[in-house]
């Protein structure tokens, strides 16, 4: 459990702070052209945020964190759940603009006593006298106040944030709107809309007499799938954190948000998922931490934890590859087994080590081909190289058919791409590689001599050809056509050759799917489907087969189903949503009551006496009842009007 | 390509089947009914006396499920504390297995129960129950956003406050309103409140939009159980059961909901009416003169005739009785109690 803090702590805080720095940028922006729009009248920022509303929470608060640092300290941020009418809006309004302004300078007491009471009494009116004593305030010679005078400029704005543009009445709005372009040159105001549409919103939710008073300017924020990006890069291809995902949950957690709901947060909810499944339900999880903490751990396993990693396929995998005396030796001995261990987690760590710069040079590559045969982003080429051997695959060999076509100069940039990734890696191996890619790069630069003289040479045959005609011109082309078909691999094409079967061979060197690497289970979270379940249910599935199959989940001979047909014995919910199933749109209560009955008693054998029957009728009708009342509760039926005694059916399809 | 073209014709087959179940008006069923059966009709405590004498099946097989279940209990309590939130779902009743987690694991931590199934549940009992005996605060709030910006508030500023919230049938009629889902959603995103909830209907998760669905912060846990609905449905009233007397606010809120604007304002007017003499005990009624009269100020009927078939209509759903009084007066009033109509003209006040 402290190892689970631990790294959602580091993991959260490496979030915040990425989150902070993409959106530094545009809210610089922001606060820059609030400072300059100052003098006009109502001046609005509209800030295009994209529809992953959740992750917006972050981003105003920082904004708001930040114009208060810089520009104002009257910052009030204003949500349409607390604003379904005009008089609450007000009163959020100067609720927050008072606590801001205690919160900025907290050392007055008597501020706060004096400004909290009137909450009831909120207008426009006392807001500006609020205002102007505020101002004033700042205007005469406390020393306190002339700080925050110097600190801010003479009568600073009052920016109030509107978060979900779309979702507030626009009635509010629009008196909002009105109120306060009245009273501009008292209050000096600033409005920002969070807007996850489109700029039309504005326009559609405000008619034109009113965004007239407006002075728009429009702000387009990073697109989720770059947050996302970026995410990945910071989180999974890195070797500062110990735990990886396995290909299937990566997969499944992409898919949730390129399907689903372009929510970051959701992503990161779903990774700490991860974690937390990872660290209960793996008992050598323990493990799962760098590299030197880990060796210690290794030294204090208990025996049955030696069992277990002993249980492990990718372990028993690597036994069966050892010589026999070393087999018995592991697998009786703890302590060779410990040392043993120590070192494979050694390799592990070097695995990963050299997989992420190898991974990253092999995207430079793939990522400029035309048609992105393994991707255009790199955790698509991520995920593949999880999967299976990537040089196996067909789009791995039309890519590398692809990069043999390359031309100079994009070979040369990726070369001292790839040269800057392996100096900057961390892995011992690289030495040579950069030698060898360096090496290359000199040939280039030998190279370019003999281009230019080339290039020299047709730029003079194109002179000739100005002065030809067309018939001389064609000519000339054609043999041109000839001379290039049957001239030798020029010294630049063997040259490219050899590069690209040099990456090729690091590929196949370091690109090994983690699945291959023994004691993977250890770092690798790899159950799909259990994330799915908890993070994508379908509670409509559920009920779908608990009620057409229930030998799913009671395990009972009498239960299991031959091919989708029901046995009579199931219970009797299930036999009366089988029932309805076979009815159109309305259900006569009468007949679907008899239809049960009928297949109940047939289930209960024959019965002689006539006075148990009855007995036994009324059992049925109320079970018939119960069954149907729980269908109700459901939501697979209610009770209708059209026709007596009928209810109707809210699905469709069935048999 | 083949499964892509069978999932497409799967998806084709799907909506014809819609419109297929929606072409005709004309339904085509037998005629026969219930009256005609020749079986009286049950009333809902001989249902459960018969009930009981039925056997349940499969209970050994049942009981193993729900051990199934319960070996999650403590991987659910660690996962509450990690900041989520659990949903159960599935088929049969959830009731028992919360239950069992409340006895087994919350005994001597604070939590509250709410039985989102009871008819006459609001999100206001909820937060009234939060503040009154978990915070111990005596004092009533204008609204329940700031009853619940009281709770945030005392939440954050004591961290060694904790609360457990279950709630049976989280999409029951009474909470699965818009604003009710957004205070639950909003208490639940405190990071010590935690909260395990059950859900039923079919299209219970309609209810969240993102923004929810992100201060709820769920994990779903399937737990089908197969166990019946008892206490769910005893207050589903059924088309089988016989109505038992006293009305039910979702039920008046139901039939309500139907009528036109006029007739509710009709039913508002008297239901104040009647509110404001609640404290007289000879009050026998608004007499029907009256009430025509001020009908007729209030522009919700123009003649006599109006205003009696208005009135027949609310007898007819024992929306009202009428009495006649010692003078030959016809007197009206309707026979719900003042709680049940106090909270049903508030919430007509929100929706309006």
């Amino acid at each position: 459990q402290q190892i689970q803090e631990e790294m959602n702590k580091q993991l959260f805080d490496n979030l915040v702070s990425f989150l902070r720095r993409s959106h530094s940028e545009f809210q610089e922006k922001a606060t820059e052209w609030t400072c300059r729009m100052k003098s006009r009248e109502i001046p609005t920022a509209a800030l295009v945020l994209g529809v992953n509303v959740t992750d917006h929470d972050l981003t105003f608060k920082s904004l708001s964190e930040i114009l208060q640092n810089n520009i104002t300290p009257y910052v009030a941020l204003l949500q349409a759940k607390d604003c379904p009418g005009i008089k609450n809006l007000m009163q959020k309004l100067m609720g927050q603009l008072m606590n801001c302004y205690v919160d900025a300078d907290s050392s007055d007491e008597e501020d706060c006593a004096q400004v909290s009471p009137n909450r009831i009494r909120c207008s426009m009116t006392s807001l500006i006298s609020w205002y102007e004593n505020i101002t004033k305030k700042t205007d005469s010679e406390t020393p306190n106040r002339k700080r925050t005078s110097s600190r801010h400029l003479q009568s600073p704005p009052v920016v109030v944030i509107f978060k979900d543009m779309e979702s507030f009445t626009t009635k509010v709005l629009q008196d909002f709107i009105v109120i306060s372009s009245q009273h501009i040159h008292e209050l000096p105001l600033i409005l920002i809309f969070g807007i996850a549409t489109s700029p039309m919103i504005i326009h559609s939710l405000l008619p034109h007499s009113i965004s007239s008073l407006l002075c728009i300017e429009l702000f387009q924020s990073l697109s989720c799938k770059e947050h996302l990006s970026t995410i990945i890069d910071k989180l999974l291809l890195t070797t500062q954190f110990a735990f990886k995902l396995g290909e299937k949950v990566l997969q499944v957690l992409i898919n949730i948000f390129l399907y689903h709901d372009f929510s970051v947060q959701n992503f990161i909810k779903g990774f700490q998922l991860c974690i937390v499944e990872h660290f209960y339900s793996q008992p050598l999880s323990v493990l799962c931490c760098q590299l030197s903490e880990a060796k210690k751990r290794v030294n204090s396993l208990s025996h049955s934890q030696c069992e277990n990693i002993r249980r492990l396929p990718s372990f028993r995998r690597y036994v069966e590859s050892q010589e026999s005396e070393k087999q018995i030796a592991l697998l009786t001995s703890d302590n060779f087994l410990k040392e043993a261990v120590q070192k494979l987690l050694e390799d592990l760590h070097v695995y990963h080590e050299n997989y992420l710069p190898v991974l990253r040079c092999l995207h430079v590559f793939t990522s400029s081909l035309p048609k992105y045969p393994l991707g255009k982003q790199i955790r698509e080429l991520h995920c593949a190289c999880l999967e299976s051997r990537v040089w196996e695959t067909e789009d791995y060999e039309s890519s590398l058919q692809l990069a043999r076509m390359l031309n100079k100069s994009d070979l040369v940039t990726m070369l001292q791409k790839c040269v800057e990734i392996f100096v900057s890696s961390s892995g011992k191996d690289f030495d040579k590689v950069v030698e060898k890619l360096k090496d290359f790069l000199a040939q280039f630069q030998k190279l370019e001599g003999a281009c230019q003289e080339q290039g020299e040479s047709i730029s003079s045959q194109k002179e000739l050809q100005k002065k030809t005609d067309l018939y001389h011109l064609q000519k000339s082309l054609l043999e041109l056509k000839e001379s290039r078909r049957s001239k030798k691999l020029t010294k630049f094409e063997v040259l490219r050759f050899e590069v690209v079967d040099f990456i090729d061979s690091l590929v196949k060197n370091y690109l090994v799917p983690a699945d291959h690497q023994t004691l993977h289970e250890l770092v690798y979270f790899s159950r799909a489907g259990a994330l799915r379940e908890h993070l994508n249910a379908a509670p409509r599935v559920a009920l779908h087969t608990a009620l057409n199959n229930p030998g799913c989940y009671l395990k009972h001979q009498a239960l299991r189903s031959d091919g989708g047909s029901l046995s009579n014995k199931a219970p009797d919910v299930c036999i009366v949503y089988k029932l309805h199933l076979e009815c159109g749109r309305l259900i006569n209560l009468v007949d679907w009551l008899e239809a049960f009955a009928t297949v109940v008693t047939a289930a209960e054998g024959p019965s002689g006496d006539a006075a148990v029957s009855d007995q036994v009728d009324d059992v049925i009708h109320a079970r018939f009842i119960r069954a149907v009342s729980e269908l109700e509760l459901l939501g697979f039926i209610k009770a209708s009007k059209q026709k007596t005694d009928h209810v109707a059916r809210l699905t469709w399809g069935g048999c | 390509s083949l499964s892509k073209k069978m999932k497409e014709d799967k998806m084709s087959n799907l909506v014809e089947q819609y419109f297929e179940a929606h072409s005709s008006s004309k339904v085509l069923t037998s005629d026969r009914t219930l009256q005609k059966l020749q079986k009286r009709r049950l009333n809902q405590e001989t249902l459960r006396d018969l009930l009981k004498k039925a056997p349940l099946p499969y209970a050994a097989e049942i009981k193993e499920l729900n051990q199934q279940h319960e070996s999650l209990f403590s991987k659910w309590m660690l996962q509450l504390h990690l900041g989520f939130n659990i949903v159960l779902y599935g088929l049969g009743s959830k009731r028992d297995l919360l239950e069992k987690f409340r006895t087994s694991v919350l005994q001597d931590s604070v939590h509250l129960v709410v039985n989102g199934y009871f008819p006459s549940i609001t999100v206001r009992s909820i937060l009234n129950s939060i503040t009154e005996e978990v915070l111990e605060h005596t004092g009533t709030f204008r609204s329940p956003l700031d009853q619940l910006e009281f709770i945030v508030k005392r939440f954050k500023e004591d961290s060694s406050l904790e609360l457990y919230v279950l709630i049976h049938n989280l999409d029951s009629q009474m909470l699965r309103g818009e604003r009710s889902q957004q205070i639950l959603a909003q208490l639940s995103s405190l990071p010590s409140v935690y909260l395990i909830a059950s859900i039923d209907h079919i299209n219970a998760p309609l209810m969240w939009d993102q923004a929810k669905q992100s201060l709820y912060n769920w994990l779903w846990y399937e737990t089908t159980t197969f166990s019946p609905y008892v206490e769910e449905t005893s207050y589903e009233n059924s088309l089988l059961v016989q109505q038992s007397g006293s009305l039910a606010l979702s039920s008046l809120t139901h039939v309500l909901r139907s009528l036109t604007p006029n007739a509710r304002g009709i039913f508002r007017l008297l239901a104040r009416y009647q509110l404001e003499n609640k404290d007289n005990p000879s009050y026998p009624g608004l007499s029907f003169q009256d009430f025509y009269q001020q009908c007729r100020e209030a522009f919700l009927v123009n003649s006599d005739l109006t205003l009696r078939a208005q009135l027949t209509e609310f007898r007819d759903h024992k929306l009202i009785r009428t009495k006649r009084g010692a003078d030959g007066v016809e007197y009206l009033l309707i026979p719900v109690d003042d709680s049940t109509l106090t909270d049903f003209l508030e919430k007509e006040d929100e929706d309006v």
